[in-house]
């Protein structure tokens, strides 16, 4: 186990190369416990690889991952305490399953396969609804839930296992732009309560806005790492996206507009 | 009235339906929500090559199918691994190969058997005791297996990505459902026969599925119309003098059509759809 101040994931110079996936190549960043971690960069950068490298889900074919003190094979015994939250295809809406039974499955690698739900499980399974405020909902067909509710059903079902870390990748981004916000809020909330080390993946960078901790930019490689200042700075944009950026503050918030993606 | 049930034939008949019933509707919630109906008609498909070397090499029918249909999942699941394509081209292929198969070993046949026509259509008054004992322990099988692995199977099939990435082996798991559903087709080949035992894999599934939205209870649902088809259309053929496996295809069909009319899924969706549990924010 790690002590406090050890590194909660830790990556150096990784590889990941398989054809199935899209690859990292050399990729290094350390996060302390509780860090918050804003992982941006374009569609098939590698972001998703990267999550997976987390959960010990792809090895890498040089340097290593080490996550809450444990590396290569000895990922999967620390799994427990990741909590991941994959990109969201919309739930078939009559599949029969609740609310409930859903986030019930976080449990499963934890009650193995006869194991009974004890009291403390379903006192989990009820503390993570309400963290994501979807207790009145717990009897509804999962289905039937709304796109930012689905989204915050799979936050739940990440919740319930009582993670250290938390992974999330993209979760805005099949919900529609009114709901975005509150989604990035109760998840910046999550991290501040509970003190989850967090890797947020998104490709729209004011979603990480106002920076938290650290801010990794990745396109197969790190093309930038450090805190908020380092990153988000305009230079740095501007280098990576390849255009002008423009800085807009409304309502005290910072935000950037990209001018042109394609220049 | 029941005066039947004193005729062995009967007794078998009636045993048979219900393991064949239950055996369908159970791996038939899987069927259905995995779309895997391809998978079982294929299957079905391949089993006619079983039954045809079994009468060519004079050995038991069904023990040949249960190997040829193993078999065929087998090649199925590595060939959509290995060569990377949608497993639906997998089982174009190899449904096709062992139903040539099957005609090439009725054409190796030095005398025309009728009987291998037989397990087309299947005939549930014909099931011998040794049948019996045969579809009861493969069924056992099928059962105990789904039960046995009821948690594992309920994450990869709500959410397979989710289900990997919580350390379960999602490959071997889908592998075996397959498996399973080739033992399925061979426990039912005898009743309702190649060519119908696609309805039992996925009718009283896909009847249960209209009814509700607890997955245990899609089970429960799925497990009564498939038993209740299999029962009731014995016992109407046997009253009618008509063809035990389409009269048990129809009852199934019926029950079906009655789910989609009057499915409170639905109609409840009209009434609280997304608009009353939108985002309350």
């Amino acid at each position: 186990m790690t002590s406090a101040t050890e590194d909660s994931v830790r990556f150096d110079h990784v590889t990941v190369a398989y054809h199935q996936v899209v690859g990292i190549e050399d990729v290094s960043f350390e996060l302390k416990p509780g860090e918050f971690l804003g992982i941006i960069g374009p569609n098939g950068s590698g972001k998703t690889t990267l999550l997976r490298a987390v959960l010990g889900l792809v090895r890498p074919a040089s340097g290593s991952v080490t996550v809450l003190g444990a590396t290569g094979r000895e990922i999967a015994g620390v799994r427990r305490q990741i909590g991941y939250v994959p990109q969201r295809r919309a739930l078939d809406p009559q599949f029969p399953i609740t609310v409930r039974d859903a986030v019930v499955m976080g449990l499963y690698p934890m009650l193995g396969a006869f194991g009974r739900m004890t009291a403390d499980d379903r006192r989990r399974v009820e503390a993570a609804l309400v963290a994501v405020g979807l207790l009145a909902s717990a009897d509804h067909a999962a289905g039937h839930l709304s796109g930012g509710q689905q989204q915050r059903l799979l936050i739940a079902r990440a919740l319930v296992q009582e993670p250290r870390i938390l992974l999330l990748d993209e979760p805005t981004s099949a919900v529609d732009v009114a709901t975005r916000s509150t989604i990035v809020e109760l998840v910046r909330q999550l991290h501040a309560e509970r003190g989850l080390t967090t890797l947020y993946v998104t490709h729209d960078v004011n979603e990480v806005m106002p920076c938290v901790d650290k801010v990794l930019y990745i396109n197969r490689t790190v093309r930038a790492f450090g805190s908020c200042e380092q990153v988000l700075s305009r230079e740095t944009l501007e280098s990576l996206y390849g255009g002008r950026v423009i800085f807009a503050e409304d309502g005290g918030r910072r935000y950037v507009i990209v001018g042109d993606r394609h220049a | 009235m029941l005066e039947f049930l004193h005729y062995g034939f009967m007794q078998r008949a009636l045993l048979s339906s219900v393991i064949v019933g239950t055996t369908c509707s159970c791996i038939g919630v899987f069927v259905v929500l995995r779309g895997m109906a391809f998978a079982g008609s294929g299957l079905a498909h391949a089993a006619f090559g079983g039954v045809a070397l079994g009468f060519l090499l004079a050995v038991n029918p069904l023990f040949a199918a249960v190997l040829f249909c193993l078999g065929t999942a087998g090649l199925i699941q590595v060939a959509s691994r290995k060569a990377q394509m949608r497993m639906d081209a997998a089982i174009g292929v190899f449904f096709a190969f062992a139903m040539a198969l099957g005609v090439l070993f009725i054409g190796l046949m030095r005398r025309y058997d009728a009987r291998v026509y037989g397990y087309l259509f299947g005939n549930v008054l014909g099931v011998t005791a040794g049948n019996l004992v045969l579809m009861a322990a493969l069924g056992l099988v099928v059962i105990g297996t789904l039960g046995l692995l009821y948690r594992q199977l309920k994450f990869l099939t709500f959410d397979e990505e989710m289900a990997e990435a919580s350390g379960l082996p999602t490959g071997a798991l889908a592998a075996l459902l397959l498996g399973l559903l080739a033992l399925t087709v061979v426990v039912s080949l005898k009743t309702v026969g190649i060519i119908l035992v696609e309805a039992l894999l996925v009718t009283p599934a896909a009847t249960a599925y209209q009814l509700t939205h607890r997955y245990g209870m899609m089970f429960v649902l799925s497990w009564i119309t498939g038993v209740v088809s299999c029962v009731a259309g014995l016992v109407i053929s046997y009253a009618l003098g008509i063809p035990s496996g389409a009269a048990i295809v129809i009852v199934a069909t019926a029950f079906f059509a009655l789910a989609a009319l009057f499915s409170p899924k639905r109609r409840k969706c009209k009434v609280c759809g997304r608009e009353s549990l939108a985002d309350t924010v």
